[in-house]
């Protein structure tokens, strides 16, 4: 037998050597003064800085250009997603509607909907919340409670939607729902609903975390009129819409990168000459990244190829989680205790104190491991 | 896609190396040389692949090092290919060169020539047996008469990189095997595939697999380009480190049967041991990695992961 995971070789085309260099251009330029201590595409939200990336049409680069577009390729927009993590830019605002939001309308949605809103997300103004998890549904995501009832002019919404990020302060949110009831197969009966985050019958709470940050949510409905058009695709066909972002949700450089700039800090703390065992753990970690960086690479020539690979992009997330969450533990080891406000440290502990979340978010790791031992054919 | 090379490498292995020939080639001191498969492997031209004037590239000798890793070549086809390549005025047909690192070369013992990494040819020679982990003749070498030649300064990243390849070969049949394996043995009235505990083990060995695979062509793309070195240095510690954790996962999927000698398992296990400490363990390649890197500085720390310099 032969088990079929192929990361094909896949270069990134010379043409993104221009734009690379006019993005680390513009960084040094645009970035707020301030440093971010890492490099979480969870932290930094900053509508000035989106709208300064949409007007250099580094948002919704893959899109048409009919929808505000740029028509350029998967590879360009790795180029521009990479460099902005790497350098810890505050790309939060617009990141999932970039990402995610916006693919699924371009697929999924009716030419109003993509009218109306993928050149608002282009341009670096309309941001997007993911309505997946729920109070009582994490990784069984199929057992969604919140019910769209049909009423008269649209769906009535009720029930909660839970680990929400930005929900307080982005516009829209696309919530899986159920619109018939639980039948046989479990994964029937899901939809896709488009509502507005300042909707009447919805209410954000926010969910401090144990960082002390509050990006992320509840988001209630309660009897939330939402018009007809708010339908995403088909009804019932939810689960397959929701399954197939994955591919785009889970194979990005943000999978891999969240603890780098805890290893910029500590190049920096040991300097040019290091010890030994310092230079090492240097190498390592490049090893892994350079690595790393191809495979993620790799899933961008399938997309480009309009595949959905799946099992690659878990596979990406995957051992790019463990390595976003070695990397700190690595670098404790080899340093002794600093004050708690020497760059390094600050980074250490911003990092380490989110550690947790990274083999969660976007699919704990065991849920990705069943996702890869599915396609090694083990069930 | 596979190569042309590939593909017949792939046919002429299968054909050849079975239980038999690699019990026999690992025999301790009196490991015997295949030689039936080393005139198949003449006849094909094989042993040519990656020479100046053979018409195909280095990288594809690279790439038919991954296919004898897979199979456990038990022959010494990295140094074959790698002096052949090197050496390109070595009349053919004369035996064959094997390569020698402090003063050890495998399969000295059948060979006609011995190179050292500087340079230094050795036309006549006496030999005393030795092996490494796997089993495979790893024979210190007493020099006789000695030529000097001309090598390129990249002789020992190319000796890595065949240790990387072999790797990565050796990596992908392991990972077959204990896929296999796990649907193939039942515990509980059912396959152990079906056990959660199994399916995230092989989930993290294919997670490994697969970065090595990747890390390792990376490394043969770069190939006679700038950042070469760093890329073969990179790949040498990165598929070190996946062969450690995947040779122990494998095991343990395989249970008590994949410990005994009986089973091929080791075959392929063993040789992942050997092979990530043969030209360089992974701390090795880290530290000259990670000199460079630090070198740059940490604002350019970004830009040396993504050129590779």
């Amino acid at each position: 037998m032969s088990v079929e995971l192929r990361f094909d070789p896949v270069e990134l085309p010379p043409e993104t050597q221009a734009l690379r260099a006019e993005v680390r251009d513009f960084v040094a330029r645009e970035m707020p003064r301030e440093s971010w201590p890492n490099s979480d595409f969870n932290e930094g939200h900053s509508p000035e800085f989106s709208r300064k990336l949409g007007a250099r049409g580094w948002i919704g680069m893959t899109w048409p250009k009919a929808y505000g577009g740029g028509e350029r390729s998967f590879f360009e927009r790795y180029v521009v997603t990479e460099e902005l993590l790497a350098a810890g830019a505050p790309v939060s605002a617009h990141w999932i509607a970039d990402r995610q939001s916006g693919p699924l309308l371009l697929r999924y949605g009716t030419e109003a909907q993509r009218r109306r809103y993928l050149p608002r997300i282009a341009a670096g103004e309309c941001y997007f919340s993911i309505g997946m998890s729920e109070p009582d549904s994490g990784s069984d995501l199929a057992s969604v409670r919140t019910r769209a009832d049909r009423v008269d002019g649209g769906w009535l919404v009720n029930g909660a939607k839970i680990w929400t990020t930005d929900a307080h302060r982005n516009h829209h949110i696309i919530a899986l729902v159920r619109t018939a009831p639980v039948g046989e197969n479990r994964h029937a009966g899901l939809s896709q609903l488009l509502i507005d985050l300042d909707a009447d019958g919805v209410t954000v709470r926010p969910i401090k975390n144990m960082a002390g940050g509050e990006d992320f949510n509840e988001v209630v409905f309660e009897d939330c009129l939402v018009p007809e058009e708010a339908l995403i695709g088909e009804a019932g066909n939810g689960w397959a819409q929701v399954t197939s972002e994955l591919g785009y949700e889970r194979s990005g450089p943000e999978r891999f990168l969240s603890a780098f700039r805890v290893f910029v800090e500590f190049v920096r703390h040991v300097g040019a000459d290091p010890a030994p065992d310092a230079a090492a753990l240097i190498g390592k970690l490049a090893s892994h990244l350079m690595t790393l960086r191809k495979m993620s690479i790799s899933v961008a020539g399938m997309l480009q190829g309009g595949r959905s690979p799946t099992v690659e992009a878990a596979l990406v997330k995957s051992v790019g989680n463990d390595f976003e969450k070695l990397l700190p533990e690595l670098v404790r080891l080899q340093t002794s205790a600093l004050p708690s406000d020497h760059p390094l440290q600050r980074s250490l502990s911003q990092t380490l104190l989110h550690a947790p979340s990274f083999t969660i978010r976007g699919g704990t790791r065991e849920i990705l491991r069943g996702v890869i031992a599915r396609g090694l054919g083990l069930r | 896609m596979e190569s042309l090379i590939a593909q017949t490498a792939e046919r002429i292995f299968a054909d050849h190396v079975d239980k038999a020939l690699l019990d026999r080639a690992e025999a301790p001191a009196a490991g015997a040389f295949p030689d039936a498969l080393w005139r198949t492997v003449q006849d094909s031209g094989l042993h040519l692949v990656g020479r100046p004037d053979s018409g195909s590239e280095l990288g594809d000798l690279f790439g038919l090092l991954k296919v004898a890793g897979r199979h456990a070549l038990p022959m010494p086809l990295a140094e074959v290919l790698v002096a052949n390549a090197v050496l390109p005025d070595v009349p053919d047909g004369a035996g064959f060169t094997t390569i020698a690192v402090d003063g050890v070369a495998p399969w000295a013992r059948a060979a006609n020539r011995v190179l050292d990494l500087d340079g230094a040819l050795h036309v006549s020679f006496t030999v005393e047996p030795g092996a490494n982990i796997a089993g495979e003749p790893r024979d210190s070498v007493h020099a006789g008469q000695t030529v000097a030649v001309a090598v390129p300064s990249e002789l020992p990243l190319y000796m890595a990189l065949s240790r990387t390849s072999l790797m990565s070969g050796a990596l992908e049949r392991t990972m077959e095997m204990s896929v296999s394996y796990a649907m193939e043995r039942a515990q509980f009235g059912r396959p152990i595939a079906k056990f959660q505990a199994i399916q995230h083990n092989l989930a993290l060995l294919a997670g490994e697999v697969a970065a090595a695979v990747r890390a390792c062509d990376g490394a043969i793309e770069a190939l006679g380009t700038n950042g070469a070195d760093n890329q073969i240095a990179a790949a040498k510690a990165r598929v070190g480190e996946a062969a450690g954790v995947v040779a122990e996962i494998a095991h343990q999927v395989h249970g008590a049967f994949g410990f005994t000698h009986e089973h091929s398992l080791h075959h392929y296990t063993r040789r992942l041991l050997a092979w990530r400490d043969e030209y360089g363990r992974e701390h090795e390649w880290q530290e000259r990695l990670g000199r460079r890197a630090a070198a740059r500085g940490a604002d350019q720390l970004w830009d040396f992961i993504t050129r590779g310099q």
